[in-house]
C-alpha cells in the first residue's frame, strides 16, 4: 500500500519537474529540475527493486551530467533569457506533429489497462546479481556489453579529434 | 565474427599505429586487412547454419555477408580515393580509426538478431560519421552541419530507444526471432507493439534520410567536406537501409498489413520529393543530396514488397548506387577543390574538353544513376520494379517511374554542361595515377554489374 502511494508521489514529481525543465526560462532552473527528475526516476528504480540502476542512474546522470550541464550553461553564460527565434509557423508545426503524437500514445497506453505483463514478475530481477548474469552470460548481452566498448571508444577518439591542435 | 573482430583490430590498429610512429604503415595494412575482410566474406559464403548465432546477438547468414562484401568493397574504392583526406599528419590516424570503427558498425547493422545490437550498430556508425562532417574545423559549414547531423541523429536515436522500449512491453524480449513468434501466436496485436513500431519505422526512416525525416539530408551533405559525403552516401545508406530490411524481414513481416501503407506512403513521397527538388537546384553537390534522398525512396519500396528477390534487389540496387556514388562524388571532390571546395553547376562546363576521363566516369555514374540502360542503375530500377508489380503496387510503380523521369533532367543537366559548357577561365585538371585507375576502374564496374546482374544477385540466397 506504502509503495503505492511513493509510487504516486514519484510519479507526480517526476511529471511535475520535467514540464518545468521545459517551461522555466532561466536554462539554470532547468538544470536544477532536471536534477529533480532525475532523482525522482531513480525513486522509481528502488521501488521496482533496482537498487544498482538506481545508484548508478543517480552517480551518473544527476552526479557527472549534470555538472557537465551546469559548467557548459556557466561557461557559456547562457544564463539570460535570450532563446534563439523560433517562427509562428514552426511553433504551430511543433505543437501540432507533438499534439498528434501525444494522442497516439496516450490511446495505446489507455487500452492497455488490465492486459497481463508477457515478462515474468520476479521481484529480484533488478538486483545485482541478476543484472550481472544478464550481462555477462554467454546467452546474455555479452556481445552488445563488448560492442558499447567499441562505441565509447570510437566517441573518445572523435572528442579528441575535435579538440586537439594542429601540428605546424 | 571473424569480420566484426577483423574490423574492430584495424580499427585499434590505426588508432595505436601514431603512438609508434607507424602512420606510414597504416593506410597500407587497412587495404590489406579490407581485402582480407573480402575473403574472409569469401569463405564464409553459404555456409552458414541457420541455428548459429554468435552470443545469440547476431547471425551471420548470406544476407549479411552479401551487404558486407558491397560494404567492404565500396570502402576499398573509398580509402583509394580520399588518400588526400588522410594526409594530415594531425590528425591521420583519428580519420582512419573513425572510418573503421564507422564500418565496425555497418557490419553489426547487416548481421544483428537482436534489437539491442541494431541500436549499438546505428549509433556505432553515426557517431563517427557526426564527427568526421565536422572535421574542417575551421569551416563554419561543416561545423554546422555535424552539429545539426548530431542533434537531430540523438533525437532520432531517442525515439529509435522509445519504440524499442514499447516493443519490449508487448512482447517481452529483444530477440528478432522472439519477437515474430510472438506476432505469429498472438491473435490481437497489443497497441503498445503498433507504437513501438510507428517510432522504430520514424527512427529507421530518418536513418535512411526517407521523407518526411530528410530535412538533415541536404544541409549535411552540402556542409560535409565532400569526402565524407561520399561516404555517407555509399556506405552509411547501405548499412542503413540493409538494417532497415533485416529488422522488418526478420521480425515484423508477419503483421506486414499493419505498416504497408506507411510504407507505401513513405516510399511515394520520398521519391517525388527528392527528385522534384533535386531538379530544382543549382548546386551539383546539392542535386546529388537530394537525389540520394530519392534513392532511399526506391530503396524503400523493397521493404514494402519483403520477400526474397526483394532482398536481391535491394542488394543489387544498393551496390550499383554505390558505385555510382563512388565515381560522382570523386569527380565532384576533384572539381570542388581546384574551386575554393564550391560546385556550382557552371564549375562543370566542359569539362569534357579539360579532362576526358573525368567526364565520361561523371557522365557514366549520372546515367547509371538516372536509370539508362545498359548500366547497372537501369538493371536496379528494373528488378525492383518488377517485384513491385508482381506484388500488386502498380500505382507506386507510376510514381517512381515518373519520379525517376524527372531524375533523368537533372542528370542531363549536369551531363550538358559538361558536353556542351564553355569552359572559359576553367582550369584543367591533372588526375593522379590513382584517381585515373579508380575512376576507369568504377566505371567498368558500373557497366559490367549492369551487363552480369546475376553476379551480384546471386551473392545472396536467403
Amino acid at each position: 500500500m506504502i509503495s503505492q502511494y511513493l509510487f504516486y508521489f514519484l510519479s507526480f514529481v517526476s511529471v511535475m519537474s520535467a514540464l518545468m525543465v521545459v517551461f522555466s526560462k532561466n536554462p539554470v532552473y532547468s538544470v536544477l529540475f532536471l536534477i529533480l527528475t532525475f532523482f525522482s526516476i531513480a525513486g522509481h528504480y528502488f521501488l521496482l527493486n533496482a537498487q544498482f540502476l538506481g545508484m548508478v542512474h543517480i552517480i551518473v546522470y544527476a552526479g557527472a551530467i549534470m555538472v557537465l550541464f551546469l559548467y557548459v550553461i556557466m561557461m557559456l553564460n547562457l544564463n539570460k533569457e535570450d532563446e534563439p527565434g523560433t517562427t509562428t509557423m514552426s511553433k504551430i508545426a511543433a505543437t501540432i506533429s507533438g499534439g498528434i503524437l501525444m494522442l497516439v500514445l496516450v490511446a495505446a497506453t489507455r487500452s492497455v489497462h488490465g492486459m497481463e505483463s508477457p515478462v515474468a514478475d520476479s521481484s529480484q530481477i533488478g538486483s545485482i546479481e541478476n543484472l550481472g548474469k544478464v550481462l555477462f552470460a554467454e546467452n546474455g548481452f555479452l556481445l552488445p556489453f563488448e560492442i558499447s566498448s567499441i562505441l565509447f571508444l570510437a566517441s573518445m577518439v572523435g572528442a579528441v579529434f575535435l579538440s586537439k591542435k594542429e601540428i605546424r | 565474427m571473424n569480420e566484426l573482430l577483423t574490423l574492430t583490430g584495424l580499427g585499434l590498429f590505426s588508432m595505436i599505429a601514431e603512438i609508434f610512429n607507424f602512420r606510414k604503415a597504416i593506410f597500407p595494412v587497412i587495404v590489406l586487412g579490407l581485402l582480407g575482410l573480402l575473403g574472409l566474406c569469401y569463405m564464409d559464403w553459404g555456409s552458414y547454419n541457420s541455428t548459429v548465432t554468435h552470443f545469440s546477438m547476431m547471425k551471420v547468414d548470406n544476407f549479411s555477408i552479401a551487404f558486407t562484401s558491397v560494404l567492404t568493397a565500396t570502402a576499398l574504392f573509398w580509402f583509394m580515393m580520399s588518400r588526400s583526406f588522410f594526409e594530415d599528419q594531425t590528425s591521420m590516424s583519428d580519420h582512419f580509426s573513425l572510418v573503421l570503427f564507422a564500418l565496425t558498425g555497418a557490419f553489426c547493422l547487416t548481421s544483428f538478431t537482436n534489437i539491442t545490437m541494431l541500436f549499438l550498430g546505428v549509433e556505432v556508425l553515426s557517431l563517427p560519421v557526426y564527427v568526421l562532417t565536422g572535421s574542417r574545423k575551421r569551416d563554419v559549414a561543416s561545423n554546422e552541419a555535424s552539429f545539426k547531423y548530431f542533434l537531430m541523429g540523438s533525437f532520432a536515436s531517442a525515439v529509435f530507444l522509445f519504440g524499442t522500449a514499447f516493443i519490449y512491453g508487448a512482447t517481452g524480449s529483444f530477440n528478432l526471432e522472439n519477437i515474430a513468434t510472438y506476432l505469429s501466436t498472438q491473435p490481437q496485436l497489443s497497441p503498445l507493439f503498433l507504437v513501438g513500431l510507428l517510432l522504430m519505422l520514424s527512427a529507421m526512416a530518418f536513418k535512411v534520410g526517407a521523407a518526411p525525416f530528410h530535412f538533415w539530408t541536404p544541409d549535411v551533405y552540402e556542409g560535409a567536406p565532400t569526402i565524407v559525403t561520399a561516404f555517407m552516401s555509399t556506405i552509411v545508406k547501405t548499412a542503413a537501409v540493409a538494417a532497415f530490411f533485416r529488422l522488418f524481414y526478420l521480425s515484423f513481416s508477419g503483421i506486414h498489413g499493419e505498416y504497408a501503407d506507411i510504407i507505401w506512403a513513405m516510399a511515394a513521397l520520398t521519391m517525388v520529393v527528392g527528385n522534384v527538388i533535386a531538379a530544382a537546384q543549382n548546386n551539383v553537390k546539392r542535386i546529388l543530396a537530394y537525389s540520394s534522398v530519392g534513392h532511399a525512396g526506391f530503396m524503400l519500396i523493397t521493404i514494402l514488397v519483403m520477400n526474397d528477390f526483394a532482398a536481391k534487389s535491394l542488394l543489387y540496387y544498393t551496390a550499383a548506387y554505390s558505385a555510382a556514388g563512388i565515381a560522382a562524388f570523386l569527380v565532384l571532390y576533384l572539381v570542388g577543390s581546384a574551386n575554393n571546395g564550391e560546385t556550382p553547376l557552371n564549375a562543370f562546363d566542359g569539362l569534357v574538353k579539360r579532362n576526358p576521363i573525368m567526364a565520361g566516369t561523371m557522365t557514366m555514374a549520372l546515367l547509371s544513376m538516372a536509370g539508362i540502360p545498359p548500366l547497372a542503375g537501369f538493371f536496379a530500377k528494373y528488378f525492383i520494379f518488377v517485384s513491385a508489380v508482381e506484388n500488386g503496387y502498380i500505382g507506386l510503380v507510376v510514381i517512381a517511374i515518373l519520379s525517376s523521369l524527372v531524375g533523368v533532367y537533372y542528370y542531363f543537366k549536369i551531363i550538358i554542361a559538361m558536353f556542351f559548357g564553355k569552359p572559359d577561365n576553367l582550369p584543367t585538371y591533372f588526375l593522379t595515377p590513382i584517381h585515373r585507375f579508380l575512376l576507369l576502374f568504377v566505371a567498368a564496374i558500373i557497366v559490367l554489374t549492369g551487363l552480369f546482374p546475376d553476379f551480384v544477385m546471386g551473392l545472396m540466397t536467403i
